[in-house]
């Protein structure tokens, strides 16, 4: 088994940061509209840090896993850091890429958190 | 229209100012239709429904129920399924039916039968079962008992009232029947409404689900993360279409044994967080189309998780009944074969 199935289905069959948060000060939904994922990335945060993140997804091993390392990393980060996470870090936690046709699993997490990054944003 | 529904049947006769309402109350030996099955026979002549699995039987009934919506009243008919010849070589299923003929006045505010089937359909509107009770002698009178506990109309005593409603308590999850108080012969009509197929993946099999359960009078919502998939083109006989993350929308429905929720995705990313969802609510039936392999990984993931043998017990997966069928729509009809297996009680 190669090193990112191995990581894959560890944060699958146990992701991190899984479930809903409450009194969240942000939430944004993403979906890949022709496989089906969906996932909601849920934060809190406290003078201008991540306090705590959440995600709940209907989403594939790949796609959960992704959440599972993305949310680890930036529970406590500043926001500004945590805007400049991008897909190659996200590749380098899961120990390589997805395969072909699966991009786009790996990138969702990241672009909901970066949805609701933003909307913390036009609330400030 | 469901077949007990005796408001929808009303509706379709709206222009008839008497109808006679015919109810399978009792049957022994083998019959077609459930106890409860009714029938609207119009002075037009028309008719909705049936009780009976039709023949010289139904030809005896409707004769009947013309006759009472011409003079009015209402009668307690006992037939025999036993035709003399078909007896003999052996077709007939035999036994005998009691059905109670009613005549109403649909448009008449002061009519008792048709209040009552009213105030049930109006229960069944909002998700709950009701029993009608009724006298089965003397004059017609009609005490209604929801599955809320809320209580309409009068048999005409108030401790005949509080009698039946102990029985209609029970009866609202027993089923129909006739019983008897302080000496009446009453019948216990229960009305449930319609199963609801909670259909997660919008696929072809979806489709052919919804279909399917139009004919056998249940309610379908398609549940799907994908637009593109879920749309009205797509399904046009589904009740309700949902888009959006399946584990939420399953949880948003209200689970009782009157609820069917049948997991045709193939896709785990859906499978799993619906099963965490379900596998402790009392849904009536869970479904997952896979192999038996794959049926045995969900499970041990689940089980990781700390479900219980018996929690996973409820999974039916393979889904369906082994028909031996392959198509879309033959898996579906496997699928909604076990579903009616299960509902009535029979090992799948």
């Amino acid at each position: 088994m190669t090193a990112f199935r191995t990581v894959v289905l560890e944060h699958f069959r146990r992701p991190r940061n899984r479930g809903p948060l409450a009194d969240a000060h942000a939430s944004a939904e993403g979906a890949n509209p022709l496989c089906g994922d969906r996932i909601r990335v849920q934060l809190r945060t406290d003078h201008g840090v991540i306090s705590d993140v959440g995600f709940t997804a209907d989403a594939c091993a790949v796609c959960i896993a992704s959440a599972s390392v993305l949310t680890e990393h930036v529970r406590g980060m500043r926001l500004d850091d945590a805007r400049s996470v991008d897909v190659t870090w996200i590749h380098r936690s899961l120990e390589g890429a997805p395969p072909p046709g699966r991009a786009r699993c790996a990138q969702l997490p990241l672009e909901t958190m970066h949805r609701a990054l933003d909307m913390l944003h036009g609330a400030t | 229209m469901a077949t007990h529904d005796v408001v929808d049947h009303l509706d379709l006769l709206s222009d008839d100012a008497a109808v006679t309402l015919a109810t399978l109350v009792a049957a022994s030996g083998s019959t077609s239709k459930k106890v409860g099955a009714k029938m609207v026979v119009g002075a037009s002549g028309r008719l909705v429904g049936g009780v009976t699995i039709g023949g010289c039987v139904d030809a005896q009934l409707i004769e009947a129920a013309d006759e009472i919506v011409a003079s009015g009243g209402r009668r307690l008919l006992s037939i025999s399924l036993d035709d003399d010849e078909a007896f003999e070589i052996g077709l007939t299923c035999g036994g005998t039916v009691e059905v109670l003929l009613d005549r109403i006045a649909p448009r008449q505010g002061h009519d008792v039968i048709t209040a009552a089937h009213r105030a049930a359909h109006a229960a069944l509107e909002s998700g709950h079962a009701a029993v009608i009770v009724t006298p089965l002698d003397g004059g017609a009178a009609a005490l209604v008992v929801t599955e809320t506990g809320v209580r309409h109309g009068s048999l005409g005593d108030s401790s005949i009232d509080a009698a039946a409603a102990t029985i209609a308590a029970d009866a609202l999850h027993r089923g129909s029947r006739v019983d008897a108080v302080e000496g009446r012969r009453l019948f216990f009509d229960r009305l449930a409404p319609p199963m609801t197929l909670v259909i997660v993946g919008a696929g072809q099999i979806a489709m052919s689900l919804t279909r399917m359960a139009r004919e056998l009078e249940m309610r379908s919502v398609v549940v799907d993360g994908r637009e593109r998939y879920a749309t009205p083109e797509r399904f046009p006989d589904a009740d309700e279409i949902r888009v959006g993350m399946p584990s939420d929308i399953v949880g948003e429905i209200v689970p009782n044994q009157r609820v069917a929720v049948l997991l045709v995705a193939h896709d785990y990313k859906y499978e799993l967080p619906v099963l965490r969802k379900l596998l402790r609510s009392p849904v009536g039936y869970i479904g997952m189309l896979g192999s038996k392999k794959r049926g045995a990984a969900v499970r041990d993931l689940l089980r990781d998780e700390g479900f219980t043998d018996d929690e996973l017990g409820r999974i039916h997966t393979p889904i369906g009944l082994d028909l031996g069928g392959k198509s879309p729509p033959e898996v579906a009809l496997s699928i909604l074969a076990e579903v009616v297996a299960v509902r009535s009680g029979k090992r799948a």
